[in-house]
């Protein structure tokens, strides 16, 4: 019963899949033009043609480097003032209002100034950082915040030291809200590193690959590097996911 | 021996909750401390504890005592298994194999082997609250306190962890403090039970009970007979 469920829920996210396909096809024969939108089938061939291209490891892996950079500076930054804010309410509200200035400037402006004040292979990194910061930070004094003062009561009354309370107690506590953090904070940094990389051109990147491509109308190489960013992204989603799993087990008898 | 609490003064404000309060409890024995709902009796546990400051008082026959608890939930941390938890108030000082062995005997005695793997999340409540009660006796305590442990629990399963309580207490006889405001929760577990009054608290009535755990009988005159005296007393 529950596994065909399960599979009709794979096929209506199959049938979503063609149905997408075949627009763009129709769309593509509509056009009639390589320059406006090249068909899927050419676009495979592209797309394909990029895994055999020399440099296609080190664009990629340049981006994703750039990328888990960005991303452990925000997690490390962000753990520490995240654990801050949710035991201190004063640090709290000291930085509140650094949280919403850097939430609410478009993340052009950043990259704009970034590329004033940086050489072009770390502006994406900054780029990373600071889309990314705010999300893990509030995550994790939410989640510091959240922890059941019953349990640390609990703890103490059993004389339980305090290094194994923060080991043994908060960190478990808070890891489901530093999973989501990170999860909401991948998925907004990763398209914020590719734009970062369109504008900054570093030597290798998918950014700059994608805006070359633009630049000359291979509009079937932009939407491959489209392609491939996308399953970067997935497979990044996947593996937080998998970690989520294997650090938050317990969830799974409930 | 005993543990005397002498000339006991706490206040919450203007709020007297003890005003030269007196108290022993016998050692070895399980003390029901029964009253009305706010009445101290938390408060009472929690300066046993050394949890809250009070103003002035003598505690004698506390020092160096390692006391255990069962809170009224049983607080049970969600990522850690039944294992886990108990051994998770174990001293780091002892070896693993022993805290093992310990764990595994108090799982034991509250018949919860097959569950030791379990996280909180896949047992029922009375589950958890044995795992409680098993951790409050793994731990080397020589006072135990309990606040209200079957609050809120259907009288079957009340009946059930009383017998796995006084189960374990025949094994290992501990001083128990029993915070309770049910008169048969009092009369099915306590060797001794002291009635309290309202704030400012004052020692209504103290009373004995000989008769072993397994014996008692609800509904039998002799119980029915303490119950009316003691329903009598709370006023």
């Amino acid at each position: 019963m529950k596994i065909s469920f399960t599979n009709k829920l794979k096929y209506a996210g199959l049938a979503s899949v063609i149905v997408m396909l075949v627009a763009w096809k129709l769309l593509s024969l509509y056009f009639d033009s390589a320059f406006i939108l090249p068909s899927p089938e050419k676009t495979l061939i592209t797309t394909l043609k990029l895994f055999t291209d020399g440099k296609f490891l080190l664009t990629v892996g340049s981006t994703v480097l750039r990328s888990l950079t960005g991303f452990l500076l925000s997690a490390l930054l962000g753990i520490l003032t995240g654990i801050a804010s949710g035991t201190n309410p004063h640090f709290d509200a000291f930085l509140r209002p650094v949280l919403v200035v850097i939430r609410s400037t478009p993340v052009i402006a950043i990259i704009l100034l970034a590329l004033i004040w940086l050489n072009p292979g770390m502006v994406p990194v900054f780029i990373a950082f600071l889309t990314m910061f705010p999300f893990i930070c509030t995550n994790v004094s939410d989640g510091i915040k959240s922890v059941d003062n019953d349990l640390v009561m609990m703890a103490r009354f059993y004389r339980v030291g305090n290094n194994r309370i923060v080991r043994e107690l908060y960190i478990p506590a808070i890891m489901p809200f530093i999973i989501s953090g990170a999860s909401s904070a991948m998925g907004i940094g990763w398209r914020a590193i590719i734009t970062g990389e369109v504008l900054s051109h570093p030597k290798y990147g998918i950014g700059t690959l994608m805006h070359n491509a633009q630049t000359f109308l291979n509009v079937d190489a932009v939407i491959a590097w489209t392609i491939i960013a996308v399953i970067i992204s997935y497979l990044f989603e996947k593996a937080i996911r998998w970690s989520e799993r294997k650090l938050i087990k317990w969830r799974a008898s409930a | 021996m005993s543990l005397e609490i002498r000339n006991l003064n706490k206040r919450y404000g203007s709020l007297e909750i003890f005003r030269d309060f007196s108290i022993s409890f016998i050692e070895g024995t399980i003390t029901c401390i029964l009253g009305p709902s706010g009445c101290g009796k938390t408060t009472l546990l929690n300066i046993i504890g050394k949890i809250i400051p009070y103003e002035s008082g003598t505690m004698a026959g506390f020092d160096g005592k390692v006391i255990s608890y069962i809170f009224q939930d049983p607080r049970l941390l969600p990522w850690k298994n039944v294992r886990e938890n108990i051994e998770f108030v174990l001293d780091r000082s002892m070896v693993p194999e022993q805290r093992k062995k310990i764990t595994d005997r108090f799982i034991r005695l509250v018949e919860l082997e097959d569950f030791a793997r379990y996280y909180p999340s896949g047992l029922s409540g009375g589950m958890r609250q044995r795992v409680s009660i098993a951790r409050a006796f793994a731990y080397p305590s020589d006072i135990i306190l309990m606040d209200e442990p079957l609050k809120g629990l259907d009288l079957k399963l009340k009946l059930n962890l009383i017998q796995t309580f006084s189960h374990l207490w025949q094994e290992e006889r501990r001083t128990v403090i029993f915070v309770t405001h049910d008169v048969d929760e009092a009369l099915l577990l306590g060797n001794e039970i002291v009635v309290f009054s309202r704030a400012p608290v004052k020692v209504l009535t103290r009373r004995e009970i000989g008769v072993p755990v397994a014996e008692r009988e609800p509904g039998s005159d002799h119980f029915n007979n303490l119950k009316s005296d003691l329903i009598g007393s709370l006023g």
